[in-house]
């Protein structure tokens, strides 16, 4: 009678919970679950043509996404491009959809765990039956996820996972538009040297701050060998994703008496280093600092670094002056839905790996995964990050075209330009674009040197 | 390290007589039909110390292992592996730099005063309820968001300690409501499987609570401002400055440096503490939860009602747990998911200080901080010092049990 009892309780009181998460659903980005109030809103054809009316009655055609909602990933990242996928759904949807059938977005979290990427596309293939793939952010999830993309035939085109490896292993079925982890680290050197060389910064020592992670530990080794070709020496501390307390490494950094630090390390990991540096004397306002990309969102970033001013941050895509008609009218959208002045690299590029799956699914004329791949090697898409093409692929191989294998279904053309906030409290879209010359709207401030 | 060997040997001559002390002493007082409830670990420290120069005379004289003997022991221990440290690698930081080691132990300190606080909530309640909480973290979480959504969002410009306080109000509030209606049947025998059932019934709480403040909140990271920033100043001294502060940070000697927020987390995490032991040592309430957690019947039998310790002492764990989710919302970004590793490190921690001691879990919250510390401070290669933060503490964790299973001061099941 007793237990009884209890277990009524028991089953109230989940009833009760249940209910309260149920109405907050709108609110929530649903973990490890495609998102019922989402997925509803992307594939309702809000205002198709009447003669498509019919058509968009049919079976859908899923597509799925990629993105880390919750820790340890890059949330702030996640949201972004959560966001802009839903648009890039709404969008075909409102054209009609592709082929006439409504599109549904399926987005799930994988949490920046690489066991969780490949769990999450395992089920979006062999149970949700999605006929591609877009989004992503870490490249440990990319890693991960690629292998299970290969196996099930099904492509993904990457949107933020730079790691070379997921292209250089020429699988047919992964295409990517974030930039390669070697180039960034390559303009990343550039820009110090041109510190060095242009603006008389001294720089004999950097301290690299990186996470144990497939984009982190090759990011650092690239980015330490062509600081070794440029003279500058360099020391890498490596932490795991999401940690919380530097104190110990931040010691160490000030101990190395570096000339500039530059972190590798993503999501609020790289806000809790920087602001715990600041408060120990090294942080962006003493020490030349490169904050990582998560900075560019500029309410999370100031919530949670106050002493962040100055930071000098990688920015991946052209700057806002140079935005083609597609970039205004996603950042014009995105702002209304976010209340964001400019929308994120990543999110813009997420955006992107979904129009480009439905571009070749109606160039194909198919749903068939395999005639999605020849489509989108031969793809001639504009995006929001420009005209977006694969031209080392089946038939123009590396080794024919004569350059690296981590060109592979790559997009050539990325834009990085490095901005910096000069400002406390400073907007993203009102950073002064430092570097190259080419983009610059003004002169970097270089703190720190007597 | 450039003698490397020097550190390995030293090692191998702790492993080994260690494992000798520890292995042979229980036998050689059993045999002489003594007290061996320490003479495993005892043994092993007293090995571990002088080899056969301590372990020979301890097996002839066979005398009672006193703690003081084992302290003694452990502090060779650590004397000879930090000289072999010392000489295997000279260039060290924590070898050459006496401002950066000064500055290790302090942050160790004083992030292990915090640990201390969140694991005391945590042995508090299994010493009163013996219920592991798998809900420890979210109370922590809970704590800091009550914390940062006062003084960020709800009521800008309200003092801390009120935003303090009333994440202390709501930790508690949710703790003693959780153990009336889930926790209670328990004590009342109405459950059948009480331990599978409280494991089961503190980890939905847990799921429950982070998803739901996900969905209330999202899980863009956030920080509180500092609570109370320091003035800036500068008090001159012989050679430099003696004290200097900024509002972000205190730095004495030109050496010492504490960054503000973890100063102020830990002062407010000591005055807890003292709040604490004054409630449990000094109130007829607080020796009244003693009571119960040294015999539940003949605390009964004194009038005490066992069900209203309980209810109090899960409240209170909670709410312990809460006030060091808000002290440190102002050192690291909080997010929904900040209270997993929170509580990975108390579970460690109360193992560590022996299930359910009051003094285990604070003393064990020190030892991992400055072990913590220690590692990520001195171990060599740069690359791996703090991506091995969590081993750290397991590796102590390891030790102890391997010498004494019931962790530093828990009691003989």
């Amino acid at each position: 009678m007793n237990r009884s009892r209890t277990l009524t309780w028991i089953v109230v009181s989940l009833s009760i919970l249940a209910l309260m998460l149920a109405a907050c659903a709108p609110q929530a980005e649903t973990v490890g679950e495609a998102e019922p109030a989402a997925e509803e809103a992307a594939a309702a054809p809000t205002e198709a043509p009447a003669e498509e009316s019919e058509d968009m009655s049919m079976e859908p055609i899923k597509i799925g996404a990629l993105a880390p909602l919750s820790a340890p990933g890059a949330v702030v990242g996640g949201e972004a491009m959560r966001e802009a996928m839903l648009i890039a759904a709404e969008e075909l949807n409102n054209r009609g959809g592709i082929m006439g059938r409504p599109v549904e977005l399926i987005i799930v979290d994988t949490e920046g765990l690489p066991e969780r990427g490949t769990a999450v596309v395992e089920r979006l293939i062999n149970q949700d039956g999605v006929v591609g793939i877009g989004g992503g952010y870490h490249s440990s999830v990319g890693v991960a996820a690629k292998e299970v993309a290969r196996d099930n035939g099904v492509p993904i085109v990457f949107a933020e996972t730079w790691n070379d490896t997921i292209t250089s292993v020429q699988y047919d079925e992964i295409f990517r538009i974030a930039p390669l982890s070697s180039e960034v680290s390559a303009v990343d050197v550039k820009f110090i040297q041109w510190l060095r060389d242009e603006n008389g910064m001294k720089l004999e020592k950097v301290v690299i701050l990186t996470e144990n992670t497939d984009y982190g530990i090759p990011a650092a080794e690239n980015t330490t060998a062509l600081l070794d070709g440029a003279g500058i020496a360099s020391v890498t501390f490596s932490v795991d994703i999401g940690t919380q307390d530097f104190a110990g490494i931040i010691e160490r950094v000030k101990a190395e008496s570096p000339d500039m630090i530059v972190t590798l390390a993503t999501g609020e990991a790289s806000y809790n280093f920087t602001q715990q540096a600041a408060d120990a004397g090294i942080g962006p306002q003493n020490v030349p600092t490169m904050c990582n990309q998560v900075s560019l969102v500029s309410d999370a970033f100031w919530t949670n670094v106050p002493d962040g001013n100055h930071c000098f941050v990688r920015r991946i895509g052209l700057p806002q002056q140079l935005y083609n008609d597609v970039a205004q009218a996603l950042v014009a959208e995105y702002s209304a839905r976010t209340g964001k002045d400019d929308i994120e690299s990543y999110a813009m590029a997420s955006y992107d790996s979904i129009m480009l799956i439905a571009q070749a699914i109606e160039d194909s004329g198919s749903t068939d995964p395999s005639d999605i791949i020849d489509a989108l090697e031969n793809i001639n898409h504009m995006g929001a990050l420009g005209p977006i093409t694969f031209p080392i692929n089946r038939s123009n191989t590396p080794d024919q075209a004569g350059v690296d294998p981590k060109w592979w279904h790559q997009f050539p053309d990325p834009a990085i330009t490095i901005v910096q906030y000069q400002v406390e409290g400073q907007d993203a879209t009102e950073t002064t674009v430092v570097y190259p010359e080419i983009y610059q709207t003004g002169a970097p401030i270089i703190v720190g040197q007597e | 390290m450039e003698n490397a060997a020097i550190f390995g040997w030293a090692l191998l001559w702790i492993l080994f007589w260690g494992a000798l002390g520890g292995v042979v002493t229980p036998r050689i007082y059993a045999r002489k039909d003594l007290e061996i409830s320490q003479a495993s670990f005892g043994g092993a420290v007293i090995g571990a110390a002088l080899g056969p120069l301590s372990l020979v005379p301890l097996w002839i004289a066979t005398p009672k292992i006193t703690s003081r003997l084992i302290g003694i022991a452990i502090a060779i221990v650590v004397g000879i592996f930090i000289v072999a440290f010392a000489l295997a690698d000279p260039d060290n930081l924590c070898v050459a730099n006496g401002g950066f080691v000064i500055s290790q132990l302090a942050n160790g300190i004083v992030i292990g005063v915090i640990y201390g606080l969140m694991a005391l909530g945590l042995t508090l309640i299994f010493s009163i309820l013996g219920v592991v909480s798998f809900a420890h973290g979210e109370f922590y979480m809970i704590g800091g968001m009550v914390t940062y959504f006062m003084t960020a969002e709800w009521i800008p410009g309200v003092s801390p300690i009120v935003a303090i306080l009333a994440s202390c109000v709501v930790t508690f509030a949710i703790g003693y409501v959780f153990e009336r209606i889930f926790l209670r049947p328990m004590g009342s025998g109405e459950i059948e499987r009480p331990t599978e059932y409280a494991i089961l019934v503190t980890f939905g709480l847990a799921f429950f609570l982070q998803y739901f403040t996900q969905a209330l909140t999202s899980a863009v990271p956030v920080k509180a401002q500092r609570f109370f920033p320091f003035p800036s100043l500068e008090l001159p001294g012989d050679s430099g400055a003696f004290l200097r502060m900024t509002p972000g940070n205190v730095t004495i000697f030109d050496a010492i440096s504490v960054p503000n927020p973890r100063f102020t987390a830990a002062v407010l995490a000591l005055l807890m503490l003292a709040a604490l032991l004054w409630f449990l040592y000094r109130t007829w309430v607080g020796k009244a939860l003693r009571a119960v957690s040294q015999d539940r019947q003949a605390a009964a039998v004194t009038g005490i009602n066992p069900d209203s310790m309980n209810t109090l002492a899960f409240s209170m764990g909670a709410m312990l747990a809460g006030l060091s989710g808000a002290s440190l919302v102002q050192v690291f970004s909080w997010l929904p998911q900040v209270g997993i590793p929170a509580a990975a490190r108390s579970f460690v921690i109360i193992v560590l200080g022996g299930m359910g001691s009051l003094p285990g879990a604070f003393l064990g919250g020190l030892i991992v901080g400055l072990v913590e510390a220690a590692g990520t401070g001195c171990i060599p290669d740069a690359t791996r010092a703090a991506a091995y933060i969590p081993a750290y503490g397991m590796v102590i964790l390891t030790l102890v049990l391997l010498l004494k299973p019931t962790g530093l001061f828990g009691r003989e099941l």
